[in-house]
């Protein structure tokens, strides 16, 4: 994670976040560890639980607590559990809080534990929904930077992060080809059109589902097959959902399935397949297949669900890339850094993350890829600056 | 415009003034030629092809004169034709006509007769003229694309041995009465020509599927005059000019005949050859969505291990936006069908002949109106005032509405051509009336050619690596049944 690793020198050498207290629900992943680092090699004191029940990884969580850190995750924790941890992350009284889903604000919100905090980061789509929920109805209390909507965050994490590994946890848990199948692709954002592009290229049939007509648009203008869900239902192989909405995929459309069909969601939560309604139409309980393989028995047909609905590519794969969470990360630091440093004046509003951060650490990823690029001009400068006029 | 006359000159095109515009064309295409520019360049002191009359029916497009001049400068003489209605650049053909050296008022090129747009009573015509050398001399080679010129060689020898020409009326096809016609007037004017023609004909080097198909069920049949090189199977042939110059062309024609957007519509490929590969990729790269129709289950599956959706075309003729046919079959989008397609969806054919759309048929049907968009675009409206539009009238479209493949593929192609040339030349008699293909060494020959000028390096095998995989360390590489 070179990125990070340049903003961690700087950390070690100018010390930002010195006594910052700083709470982090993020996927306890490799790449968190490096976050953490960096954020105290910057000074700060972190505190770190899990972003989702399955997705911990316990050596990590281990090496990091040998290391000094505050973490409290477990893969495959209870639910009661999972949100005890939120709750004593939180005990921490942060000053700076990093989400990813906006679990650590929402409660933080809920049991009015706001005092000392300036703001918060947000890495999700999902996440700024609730917050900007939250927002319109007067409820937000503090500032929180849209990391997820930065563009050096969009591409890399969404279209290239998101769109290779969500297709690698899928095939980790079925090794199902590919090529020759039909992947129905629910959402045509960042993520569902890395993730259609990449199975394109595998050789898949990819269709598309969405409402928003503009993206539909572009899916089909990149010469995608799109059609409503209850169409699509019956056409593919394979269903994936990338909306941040829920019960994308429910009754109706588990019915109409063919045969052997594999659902999965790379979504960020666990709703958009509604998993009370599979169970509801299944034909008694279902049962293992492979790890992570669940079959439902659905009107003599067999559904087969992957990593309980949860978020496919962390839960059977191995989540992003750490060159992709490299990136993410880096706005990460960035942001718990501008945070620190100007927090204290931002309006309590879901903000966009600065265009200088979103720059900074665009240069320093095309520094670490060893690629140079131009500056403009000072002719071309004045050019701008006359149109602009 | 100066349009030639042959009675005093043996050529015809359209308009000689376009020469010097042909020459600069032919002049760009030499530099993305290299191919054939190098084969040029080794063989110009040796001249193999001295003494050799050579009969051409291709194309006649810019790359087409970088071939013709080729043959020339090996020591060939040389009569073409083209060998589709619309495919001619007429300003490559007045180029050839007038040479290098010629000017519009004194041509000194080689006899053409190929002009964009001939009725194909003039196509004949102008395939017999190639055929036919003047005094007294007769063609030892023949240079074909789809196999019409070694069609009326044997036609003409099959019906001087038979005695009589069949009767014209009863041809199954339009085109087949034009041709009988010709031939009973040829035939009659000169008894015996095509037996003599046919017997000075030491070989023929074919560019298409389709004409090789022809020369494979001549063969077959023993019927087969002269031996022949499928230069269509060498691998830099079809699986470059059919893939990758389909890929170049097909949207390069659909572009220029409607210039309707590409992405978002859906397009049905009728079959999934190298040109159906081709022609997939072609329009998928611009954001069609594309079905692929096919016969063949092999084929098939490809298509769908590519992500294409396999259908018949009953089940997408209403629906889909474009229609393209590449399979050399017959009778592949019937009248009926474009009956049944939507306002303005685009029909046209990539494969050689023009039967794998029934136009004929479209216009039998009652209350339909042809009317002319431009030259090959035509809208057909029927009565209800729905309309489709036809590139091309079924025709070759990437030739019809464009320039056909671009000038590196073709290089390819022609480099093989010339090859084999050579190759019927320096061993006439030494072979049976048979078809073959070129020899691997010369088809890597030709790829080899190609390497440097796209700055491609190649890595050399060690002799312990050559030894392991048994082959020689200057290839071939690949044992006659690999695929590629």
């Amino acid at each position: 994670m070179p990125v990070l690793g340049l903003i961690g020198e700087r950390f070690a050498r100018e010390r930002p976040l010195e006594g910052l207290r700083v709470a982090a629900c993020l996927h306890v992943t490799a790449e968190t560890a490096c976050l953490v680092g960096t954020l105290r090699a910057g000074g700060a004191e972190a505190s770190l639980c899990s972003a989702n029940p399955l997705s911990a990884q316990d050596d990590v969580a281990a090496a990091l607590a040998t290391e000094g850190a505050d973490v409290h995750a477990a893969r495959g924790e209870s639910l009661d559990a999972y949100a005890a941890h939120v709750a004593t992350v939180m005990d921490s009284r942060p000053n700076v809080t990093l989400d990813d889903g906006a679990d650590l604000l929402s409660f933080a919100h809920a049991a009015d534990r706001l005092d000392g905090l300036i703001g918060g980061t947000e890495e999700t789509s999902t996440g700024l929904l609730r917050l900007r929920r939250l927002q319109r109805q007067g409820g937000l209390r503090c500032p929180v930077l849209a990391v997820n909507e930065a563009m050096s965050e969009r591409t890399l994490n969404d279209r290239y992060g998101t769109g290779q590994s969500a297709l690698d946890g899928i095939l980790r848990a079925t090794n199902l080809l590919l090529a020759g199948h039909t992947l129905v692709v629910f959402g045509f954002g960042y993520a569902g059109r890395g993730i259609a592009e990449r199975a394109r290229g595998a050789g898949a049939a990819v269709v598309i589902c969405e409402i928003d007509p503009l993206r539909a648009l572009q899916a089909r203008m990149e010469g995608y097959e799109v059609m409503p869900a209850l169409d699509a239902a019956e056409r593919g192989d394979l269903f994936l959902t990338v909306t941040g909405s829920r019960n994308v995929l429910r009754g109706e459309h588990f019915e109409r399935m063919k045969d052997g069909a594999v659902l999965a969601n790379a979504g960020h939560f666990d709703v958009e397949i509604d998993l009370p309604g599979l169970r509801a139409v299944a034909d008694g309980e279902p049962h293992t297949v492979l790890p992570l393989v669940e079959r439902f028995e659905v009107g003599g047909k067999a559904l087969n669900l992957l990593a309980s609905g949860r978020v496919v590519n962390l839960a059977a794969g191995e989540g992003h890339p750490a060159a992709v969470m490299d990136v993410s990360f880096a706005l990460q630091a960035l942001a718990a850094e501008h945070l620190a440093l100007h927090g204290n004046g931002l309006e309590p509003a879901v903000i966009e993350v600065p265009r200088e951060l979103d720059d900074e650490v665009a240069r320093l990823k095309l520094a670490a890829l060893d690629v140079e690029i131009d500056s403009p001009t000072e002719e071309q400068l004045e050019y701008r600056r006359s149109w602009l006029e | 415009m100066s349009a030639t006359d042959t009675t005093t000159q043996d050529f015809k095109v359209a308009n000689l003034d376009l020469a010097a515009s042909g020459r600069k064309q032919i002049d760009l295409a030499e530099h993305e030629m290299p191919g054939l520019m190098a084969t040029r360049a080794e063989y110009s002191e040796e001249q193999p092809l001295a003494g050799a009359r050579i009969t051409g029916s291709l194309h006649m497009t810019t790359q087409t004169a970088v071939l013709i001049e080729s043959l020339t400068a090996l020591g060939a003489e040389v009569r073409w034709c083209s060998c589709n209605i619309f495919s001619t650049d007429d300003a490559a053909a007045a180029a050839v006509a007038v040479g290098p050296e010629g000017t519009p008022d004194n041509p000194q090129g080689i006899p053409v007769y190929a002009w964009k747009g001939e009725t194909l009573e003039e196509y004949w015509w102008c395939t017999e003229q190639v055929v036919n050398w003047p005094e007294g001399k007769t063609a030892n080679l023949i240079l074909d694309d789809g196999g019409d010129a070694t069609m009326l060689v044997h036609k003409g020898k099959e019906f001087e041995t038979a005695g009589a020409v069949p009767d014209p009326a009863g041809a199954e096809s339009e085109e087949f009465e034009v041709f009988l016609t010709l031939l009973q007037k040829s035939v009659a004017e000169h008894p015996g020509r095509y037996t003599e023609i046919a017997d000075s004909i030491v070989g023929v080097s074919e560019e298409t599927t389709t004409g090789v198909n022809r020369l494979y069920q001549l063969a077959e049949t023993g019927d087969l005059l002269f031996p022949a090189i499928n230069v269509n199977d060498s691998v830099t042939k079809s699986k470059f000019d059919n893939l990758y110059g389909c890929r170049h062309s097909l949207i390069d024609g659909i572009n220029r005949g409607t210039d309707v957007m590409i992405a978002g519509k859906t397009a049905v490929i009728c079959g999934y050859g190298d040109v159906g590969k081709g022609s997939a990729e072609s329009l998928r790269g611009q954001g069609a969505r594309v079905l692929v129709t096919e016969i063949d289950p092999i084929c098939a599956l490809q298509a769908c291990m590519e992500g294409y959706q396999v259908v018949t075309l009953e089940d997408v003729v209403e629906t889909a936006d474009i229609f393209i046919t590449t399979t050399g079959n017959k009778d592949i989008i019937k009248a009926s069908d474009i009956a049944r397609m939507k306002h303005q969806a685009i029909v046209g054919n990539i494969g050689h002949f023009d039967n794998e759309i029934d136009i004929a048929g479209l216009a039998k049907i009652d209350g339909i109106e042809r009317i002319e968009v431009k030259p090959q675009v035509h809208e057909w409206r029927f009565g209800d005032g729905k309309s489709v539009l036809v590139l091309s009238e079924g025709r070759l479209l990437n030739l019809g509405n464009a320039t056909g493949h671009p000038s590196f593929v073709m290089s390819n192609s022609f480099t093989n051509q010339t090859l084999a040339q050579i190759d019927l030349w320096k061993n006439k008699g030494a072979f049976d009336n048979n078809v073959r293909v070129l020899s691997k060494e010369l088809d890597e020959k030709v790829a080899r050619l190609h390497l440097g000028a796209l700055g491609a390096r190649l890595t050399e095998l060690t002799e312990d690596q050559a030894a392991y995989i048994g082959v020689k360390v200057d290839g071939p590489y690949k044992s006659d049944h690999y695929r590629y």
